[in-house]
């Protein structure tokens, strides 16, 4: 299947992309202004104590040995020691990613789950009152932030109902799961909204084509005409968008996972950048670039496994 | 003949359109016997394809509604049956075939699984038994290797084998009408007749009925056995094929006939003298041993290096000042390549072309400046090249102050000059392309050309999207304008018939190369390769006494002398 001949050769061409994302993360990083030795020791603390702390983490180096000892760091599978945790870095970003990538994980399954029946729906009603109700939702679900929407939430469904734990992350999974649905639904209800239009809109013009036409004209159902034909013709730029929308999500949890106190990358990162601990605002941003270059590539896989004229 | 299969009585179609009701179709009566071809001819608005639409209730709108008549077919009345009966009769009744196989084929798809599917449904077979089905089809329409082609996917095929995939899958539930709607129209000549021998072949073998809905007299000439003349959604006449085509009754199917450009034309006689004579003067375009390549997508894994293709390879052609040029070919020939190459639209790869005295290659930069003002450009499709936005009135404006050579309060009276040069009223210089007809819209296209005073107009299958009665008033719009302003014509068309009314000298090209050359009359009267040969017999001539070649056409793949490119994409049927 030479389709698929890109699988095998485009990982090559992270590398440079990755060496590229670690330099300016590496200058950006230390842009930010204010000492991380200062913060750690508080504010009545001495130059010598300072000095001391900034040599012992490297930071009284120049720039470029800084950068370097971070790259051969990195060859041994670290990623320097964290200033307020006092353990390395990488060790510290996988206690804290699971949450995330399960959170982001449920969302964009959620939304999925959302916004393929509501854009169905409303294509095959187009210009009636199911379509309009359809619009209007995913107008709201763009149009309201998404910690009010999380607050409603706890308020409706935890404190009235208490039907789903108000805050924190469970230890078993079922617990986690339990945890996790109501951070996942406001995600979901914002990025299935912008789904649905894309979607909605695709479907509509597939399905006055000539194809579905052609579909119609071999005796075919509408139904089947719809699932089997129009959807699938459909997908292509809703997928590259909710690509987009999900390299954008996994820097952008921060807002949910503090309204509902997880564990996750969001939090570590807003943490680490008070605490100017440099090593782990490099390391996590590292691991989010990482993560949106493999899903932009994942994207690409789906994208041709749907559409069998697209060579990459 | 036995009794009708389809009958079809007082069948009427109507619209309401801002409070008023339009009729599309006005009670039309005729009908259809076992294994029967019935050409429905008439120009686009006529309602030919409204007619189709309307037998299988798949109408372009919900507001279109039949309003009264009946459609009979096998004692059931198809314009009163529900939505679910309708299933029962589209595709297992009724097939259809459409005009554009690329867009009515689902891309993403198997071809063979498209096929499958309707047997699957209307026949209830399994899902191994469908799939032997469809091979079988396949093989029928002609598919070389149906086993291994079942798997491919339509963007694999080229548009001959994509259209005979779409019959195949009108076939597939063993219909007893098929329906085809302009069937060869977006082909080749070649091609053309290949399909058309098909739909004969399969009405022959299966003793279908077929409506052939096309704007080709020559087709129907050819194919069918009836004709029935459409006009304004009003059937104007019927009756067998040499009956109508010999003594039409009604005077609209007369001035069809006239139209058609096989049809000896009196007008059109070159002068030759005038050639000769001018062959003393300097070309206007001379073209020496240009080449043109395209990189091709990289295919298998290890291919490695990416392949060129020569879309244009070796063509040297000298155009004299006055003179009319045809260049013919299939798609996929360079004729059109060859025309952007011709206005620096295009990196050359190798070779010259030099325009009034100075060379592309050479003196780009003097010789794009040259071409702007002294060149132009008339594309195929009128609607695609205007700017929907702007009146016609601010789209010769804007050509004309780009230009620079019409003082500006003498813009108005030049873009009123201009539409008296191409026959149009004054007054759609305030139109918008959208409420205008393909012909003017082509008019418009001309006009703009025309505004650059240009020596050299390039026009590229300018009439292939026209009806034919609005092709015949565009070419002669080109004969008195190639008179009146000395043009020199490069006109590109796959429609040879015009280009032998139209042109003095006659290029063919095939895979980038220059088979033939000569005069006009000369190549048509006395091919001497074997492709020019082909392509001109391959012309579905409106006499029924001359058929298409009855024999296997020439083999697409190595004509004498045309070296196969590699790296070809398609799979092609020889």
């Amino acid at each position: 299947m030479h389709r698929y001949r890109f699988v095998l050769f485009r990982p090559l061409q992270f590398l440079p992309v990755l060496f590229g994302i670690s330099i300016i993360t590496f200058i950006l990083v230390r842009l930010i202004p204010g000492d991380p030795a200062r913060v750690l020791l508080g504010a009545r603390s001495t130059p010598t104590a300072i000095a001391r702390i900034r040599a012992q983490y490297g930071l009284d180096e120049p720039l470029w040995l800084q950068y370097f000892y971070f790259l051969e760091n990195l060859g041994k599978g670290e990623m320097g020691k964290s200033i307020l945790y006092k353990i390395d870095v990488l060790k510290l970003i996988a206690t804290r990613i699971e949450p995330t990538l399960t959170l982001v994980l449920t969302s964009v399954l959620l939304s999925i789950l959302i916004a393929v029946p509501m854009s169905a729906l409303a294509a095959r009603n187009n210009g009636r009152l199911a379509d309009h109700a359809v619009r209007i939702v995913s107008t709201l679900g763009i149009g309201f932030p998404p910690f009010w929407l999380a607050l409603m939430l706890i308020i409706l469904f935890s404190v009235r109902l208490g039907v789903f734990p108000v805050s924190g992350y469970g230890e078993t999974i079922g617990d986690k799961l339990a945890h996790l649905v109501l951070p996942s639904l406001t995600i979901a209800l914002s990025l299935s909204a912008v789904l649905t239009r894309s979607l909605r809109a695709a479907m509509i013009v597939v399905l006055k084509s000539d194809l579905a036409t052609a579909a119609r004209a071999r005796g075919m159902p509408e139904s089947l005409v719809f699932w089997r034909h129009v959807l699938p013709n459909s997908l292509v730029p809703t997928v590259n968008l909710l690509a987009v929308n999900i390299g954008w999500l996994i820097g952008g949890t921060v807002v949910v996972e503090t309204v509902f106190a997880i564990p996750g990358m969001g939090q570590l990162l807003v943490r680490a950048i008070f605490s100017r601990d440099y090593m782990v605002v490099q390391g996590v941003a590292m691991v989010f670039a990482c993560a949106t270059v493999l899903v932009n590539f994942l994207a690409d896989i789906v994208t041709v496994s749907l559409d069998p004229r697209v060579r990459l | 003949m036995s009794s009708p299969v389809l009958s079809i009585r007082d069948l009427t179609v109507k619209v309401p359109i801002d409070g008023e009701t339009r009729t599309l179709i006005d009670a039309v009566s005729f009908d259809l016997a076992k294994g029967e071809i019935l050409g429905l001819v008439g120009e686009s608005g006529s309602g030919k394809s409204m007619i189709c639409r309307a037998l299988v209730k798949l109408l372009p709108s919900p507001a279109i509604a039949i309003t009264g008549g009946s459609v009979l077919l096998e004692g059931k009345d198809l314009a009163t049956l529900g939505e679910d009966a309708m299933r029962e009769v589209r595709g297992a009744k009724i097939g259809m075939i459409f005009q554009n196989p690329t867009s009515h084929l689902d891309p993403v798809m198997r071809i063979g699984d498209q096929i499958a599917e309707g047997i699957r449904y209307h026949q209830g077979f399994g899902h191994e038994q469908a799939r032997a089905a469809a091979v079988e089809i396949l093989g029928q329409v002609g598919f070389p290797d149906p086993e291994r082609q079942y798997d491919n996917y339509p963007h694999e095929f080229s548009g001959g084998m994509r259209q005979r995939a779409m019959i195949a899958v009108a076939l597939s539930c063993n219909p007893k009408i098929l329906i085809a709607d302009e069937p060869t129209t977006a082909l080749d000549v070649t091609i053309q007749a290949q399909i058309l021998r098909l739909l004969m072949d399969l009405r022959d073998r299966r003793g279908l009925s077929i409506i052939l809905i096309t704007h080709d007299l020559g087709i129907v000439a050819q194919t069918c056995d009836s004709i029935v003349v459409l006009r304004n959604g009003q059937l104007l006449e019927h009756g067998p094929k040499r009956r109508v085509l010999a003594e039409p009754r009604h005077a609209y199917t007369v001035s069809l006939l006239k139209s058609h450009p096989s049809m000896p034309d009196e007008g059109g006689a070159v002068e030759v003298e005038q050639i000769a004579q001018q062959t003393r003067l300097q070309p206007l375009l001379e073209i020496d041993d240009l080449v043109v390549r395209f990189p091709t997508p990289r295919l298998g894994l290890f291919s490695g290096r990416k392949k060129q293709i020569a879309a244009v390879n070796g063509v040297s052609l000298r155009v004299m000042p006055g003179e009319t040029i045809g260049i013919v070919g299939e798609s996929g020939s360079g004729k059109s390549t060859l025309a952007r190459a011709i206005l620096g639209l295009t990196p050359l790869s190798s070779g010259h072309i030099t325009f009034g005295g100075s060379d592309l290659a050479q003196q780009p930069r003097q010789t794009l400046a040259k071409l702007r003002t002294e060149a132009a450009m008339v594309f195929q499709d009128p609607y695609n090249a205007l700017n929907p936005r702007l009146t016609i009135g601010d789209m010769l404006a804007e050509v004309l102050k780009v230009q620079g050579n019409t003082p500006p309060d003498g813009i108005p009276e030049r873009i009123g000059e201009l539409l008296d040069l191409v026959e149009l009223d004054r007054a759609f210089m305030t139109r918008r392309p959208r409420s205008m007809s393909g012909g003017q819209c082509q008019r418009a296209g001309i006009a703009r050309a025309l505004a650059v005073n240009p020596k050299l107009i390039i026009a590229d299958e300018c009439v292939a999207a026209l009806d034919v009665t609005i092709q015949a008033q565009i070419i002669d719009l080109f004969r008195d304008l190639k008179t009146r302003m000395n043009l020199t014509l490069l006109f590109i068309a796959h429609d040879l018939a015009i280009v032998r009314n139209l042109c003095d000298r006659v290029v063919v090209m095939y895979r980038g190369e220059i088979v033939e050359e000569g005069r006009c009359d000369a190549v048509f009267a006395n091919p001497r390769h074997a492709y020019t040969a082909a392509l001109i017999s391959a012309i579905p001539d409106i006499d029924p006494d001359k058929p298409l070649p009855k024999g296997d056409l020439p083999p697409r793949n190595e004509p004498k002398g045309a070296p196969v490119l590699r790296g070809q994409p398609l799979i092609s049927m020889q």
